[in-house]
């Protein structure tokens, strides 16, 4: 640095003397202390409002008067002192105010007399941004936490290093609705034990309408019936491996609609075949279970993995799948089937909550009728349902050790109405008594417009803030049974699949949690659990030339991964 | 000060030489305020941070933070090196970083050659903005056109099968042609920004040099060789000792955008193999610190052979 300066200071002739060094002196330093003042300007204030959030003008006065019923559902408190709470999950959407973005979040946010400060993360650093800022004891007073197997082990550091907050014992006495549905989560109650205290409320998949325990997921086939139809097969409700690909065949020998090489007759991302070949066809493909011995092994050495794995490596093979799978980013395969419809089948979720969004996004994109699509259930080669229990959940609800507990209380509050059967309703479709009601036999009525979209994106939807952002404890699964806004017939359909998942499995193939894998968090199981799965086995479906050689780097494979697997299978074992 | 009777310079003592630097110091004081903020900033960002490299030998405790996380040797080490993932990642990224020496490192030595060679001063600034752009997109984006330009619907697989009847070729999906897609696309994208430090070092050459060789007789080529290539060879020899230097680690953006599962095995460079042990599912700082730090002195090591045996061969190399 002294050498640097000193060849500057020997340009000082170049600029002629002093006083042109002065003034240059003085318009850096004028130059400075502009860029100093803007960059504070620029950082000191917080736009909260937004040109998005504008929503169309709703009869206000009329909802509120309309709600008193739901007022009086939730202890009449009055909230004196307003309180600002900040919250972060995936599903805020960026830029929207959650305080007076909408007529939903004005009532709730007047209601309860709150400002609702809200920060997005991305969907696929969920759990790593949220990690960084606990770990950094700068998380905010509110967040959702991705609770999984993966993640079980940093739960387990948050909640011994009190990087999270521990209730009050009380909890459950004075907010009863939420404990009520934080009951039927069942990984609620299990970590209560656990941890010997409440550090994660679950938000609950189903309450009211709760399909069976273990909970079926809604990852179902999507598939085009006009084409099954056109190549002379069955329209069911439930499929196995073999029958699709069968129908792949003829849909790629028939191509019904004429779409010559952009046909796809599969269109799947990687993971999505993964689940496809591998999950429903091996309940434990990637994972540990305990075997007919009562040994703990592990589920990718399992037959059914292998048998899942020469299906998918034969559908590659014979151009069933798209050529280039393995490059289709999330949701690129729905886009296929759902936008420009040249797919035959594609293996997506399917919620109840969507059923009839999924249809209405082909109709409007395909031109084709909505029956023209259906969701089944995929069934092994065994003919069974393959599953592990989803779990009655969806991402925990945590709050931070150092929320003010005024903050905690109200927010304690707002889930509280949200459990409610009329708060419930409204977190997925609107004011009471605006946009929908009860008749006399208490049957959720809707009372908007069926051009009216109730949820979108900001500047679209009438309510871009219904969701699972403010207080929700229950999700929309469940409403969506009973949900006006989807068409009957889609709702029966969805409750009929689920019901389907039970009819065609056996407690060895859909099988509830095992806890003991599930909470085992040592050293050996996150590295055991940091195994890449889908993309390890696409990598060898495209890298084997005959079914031999699938079978040799899959042999190969194994036994490379068993120097981390064996201590995890050594651990289980022995305890 | 001078001995006389000796002939030799006494060396001025310590104080003297602070008090020096004092007086320079202060006569050139806007200059030093000038500089302040980098320093301030290399400080805070590349110096202090590196106390945080002690977590590859603790088990961090957030609570307790760096400073308070328990020692517990090389623990993290042992685990790092059990992992077979971890020792093939090495392999992987010395291949591919050799590769790049070879085949990417003298692409932009020959672009400045070349754009030197040219007469016309407007051509030469056009070109040099043409070949510059792309250093400044995005590997997402570039990514993106390499789907477009080699996938099996792409324009290279329309362009055979139309005029060659050639069956699509799986250009993105073959392990075999990862590596040269990597390269390619490295030295299309970097460069023209590489050729700007060789053509300035170009600039430097004395140009009495090239007339004298005119008039010698000297082709281009060879005017080419025996002075400008030896004009730059400092330059050279200083940007290969950091490339060796930086033979462990790089190109994770580029590789993280390029690779899919059909590419993995060919892919997992130690950068990617720190990400996917970090991020999917349990976060381990002290795990990943391990791998870095392992990384980092594998580099420095790396650096400082080279620079010894180019030393050795040339005389003069980047550490003095």
């Amino acid at each position: 640095m002294y050498l640097l300066v000193d060849a500057m200071g020997s340009q000082k002739k170049e600029f002629g003397g002093n006083n042109q060094m002065k003034n240059v002196k003085r318009f850096i330093c004028l130059l400075l202390a502009a860029v100093l003042v803007l960059g504070l300007v620029a950082c000191g204030g917080k736009d909260s409002s937004n040109d998005q959030t504008e929503a169309p003008d709703t009869q206000n006065n009329q909802a509120t008067n309309n709600n008193e019923s739901s007022e009086n559902e939730s202890a009449e408190k009055k909230y004196e002192e307003k309180v600002t709470i900040t919250y972060a999950c995936p599903q805020v959407v960026e830029g929207f105010d959650f305080t007076e973005g909408d007529d939903y979040v004005k009532w709730m946010s007047e209601k309860f007399n709150y400002v609702f400060e809200t920060t997005n993360i991305p969907w696929g650093e969920w759990h790593s941004m949220l990690s960084t800022w606990i770990m950094a004891q700068n998380m905010p007073d509110v967040a959702i936490y991705n609770y999984g197997e993966g993640t079980h082990a940093d739960a387990v550091n948050f909640v011994e290093q009190g990087l999270i907050k521990r209730l009050p014992d009380d909890w459950k006495t004075r907010w009863p609705k939420v404990a009520e549905v934080y009951g039927v989560t069942t990984l609620g109650p299990m970590l209560e034990e656990l941890f010997e205290g409440t550090y994660f409320i679950p938000r609950a998949r189903f309450f009211y309408n709760l399909p069976g325990d273990p909970l079926a997921d809604h990852w179902s086939l999507w598939v085009r019936t006009d084409w099954i139809k056109a190549v002379g097969k069955e329209v069911k409700d439930h499929y196995t491996i073999p029958e699709v690909l069968e129908i792949a065949r003829l849909i790629k020998e028939q191509d019904p609609d004429n779409l010559g090489s952009n046909l796809i007759p599969i269109s799947m991302t990687a993971g999505n075949a993964a689940r496809f070949f591998l999950e429903a066809n091996s309940t434990h493909w990637d994972t540990f279970y305990k075997d007919e011995s009562g040994q703990y092994v592990w589920g990718a050495t399992a037959e059914q993995t292998l048998e899942g794995l020469k299906l998918w490596y034969q559908a590659y093979k014979e151009g069933l799948l798209d050529p280039e799978f393995y490059l289709l980013q999330h949701e690129q395969d729905l886009e296929k089937f759902q936008t420009l419809g040249i797919a035959g089948v594609s293996y997506l979720g399917g919620q109840t909550a969507d059923v009839w969004n999924y249809r209405e996004t082909f109709m409007n994109d395909t031109g084709n009728d909505p029956d023209d699509m259906k969701f089944a259930t995929l069934l092994g080669t065994d003919g069974n349902y393959h599953q592990r229990d989803l779990i009655n959940y969806w991402g925990a609800i945590i709050f931070s050790p150092d929320v003010e507990d005024k903050v905690f209380e109200r927010w304690m509050d707002v889930m509280e109405f949200q459990c409610s059967e009329d708060g419930y309703v409204q977190t997925a479709m609107g004011l009471k008594g605006v946009d929908w009601d009860r008749d006399e036999e208490g049957n959720i009525v809707s009372l908007v417009d069926e051009d009216v979209l109730l949820v979108g994106p900001p500047g679209e939807a009438k309510y871009p803030s219904l969701g699972h952002v403010v207080g929700s404890v229950i999700l929309w699964d469940d409403l969506a049974f009973d949900n006006p806004n989807i068409p009957e017939k889609y709702r029966e359909e969805s409750k009929a699949l689920y019901q389907n998942r039970y009819d065609l499995s056996t407690p060895e193939t859909f099988t509830k949690v095992d806890w003991t894998v599930w909470t085992h968090s040592t050293e050996n199981m996150r590295r055991a659990r940091s195994i890449d799965y889908p993309t390890e086995f696409a990598n060898i479906v495209t890298t084997a030339t005959s079914e031999d050689h699938l079978v040799e780097l899959y042999n190969k494979w194994i036994d490379e991964q068993m120097s981390i697997i064996q201590p995890v299978l050594d651990e289980l074992n022995s305890k | 000060m001078m001995s006389q009777a000796s002939g030799y310079v006494d060396k001025p003592d310590f104080k003297s030489r602070i008090a020096r630097i004092w007086v320079n110091v202060q006569k050139n004081r806007e200059r030093y305020i000038l500089v302040l903020p980098g320093l301030v900033w290399y400080a805070i960002f590349a110096y202090i941070p590196i106390y945080g490299l002690s977590l590859a030998f603790k088990k961090f405790i957030a609570k307790l933070g760096i400073f308070g996380s328990p020692w517990i040797g090389l623990y993290n080490f042992r685990n790092v090196f059990q992992d077979p993932s971890f020792v093939e990642s090495i392999l992987t990224t010395l291949i591919i970083n050799v590769g790049r020496l070879i085949f990417v490192f003298p692409f932009p030595i020959f672009l400045a050659l070349i754009i030197n060679e040219l007469r016309l001063n407007r051509t030469k600034k056009i070109l040099q903005s043409i070949y510059t752009f792309p250093h400044f997109l995005s590997w997402v984006i570039v990514a993106s056109v390499m789907i477009n330009i080699l996938g099996q619907k792409g324009l290279v697989n329309s362009f055979l099968g139309m005029f060659f009847n050639i069956e699509p070729i799986s250009f993105l999906g073959t392990p075999s042609y990862f590596r040269p897609l990597l390269y390619i696309t490295d030295a299309w994208k970097g460069a023209g920004w590489s050729a700007i430090i060789y053509m300035a070092s170009i600039s430097g050459i004395d140009v009495e040099q090239y007339e004298a060789a005119e008039i010698d007789g000297a082709s281009r080529l060879q005017r080419m060789w025996h002075i400008t290539l030896p004009g730059i060879k400092s330059t050279i020899v200083v940007l290969f000792i950091l490339a060796v230097g930086n033979l462990m680690s790089g190109g994770f953006d580029q590789i993280f955008n390029l690779s899919n599962p059909a590419t993995i095995k060919v892919a997992e460079t130690l950068d990617m193999y720190i990400y996917r042990i970090t991020f999917s599912g349990s976060v381990d700082f002290s795990f990943s610190s391990a791998v870095a730090l392992f990384r980092s002195v594998v580099n420095l090591v790396l650096l400082l052979v080279a620079d010894r045996v180019i030393r050795r061969i040339d005389g003069s190399g980047l550490l003095g």
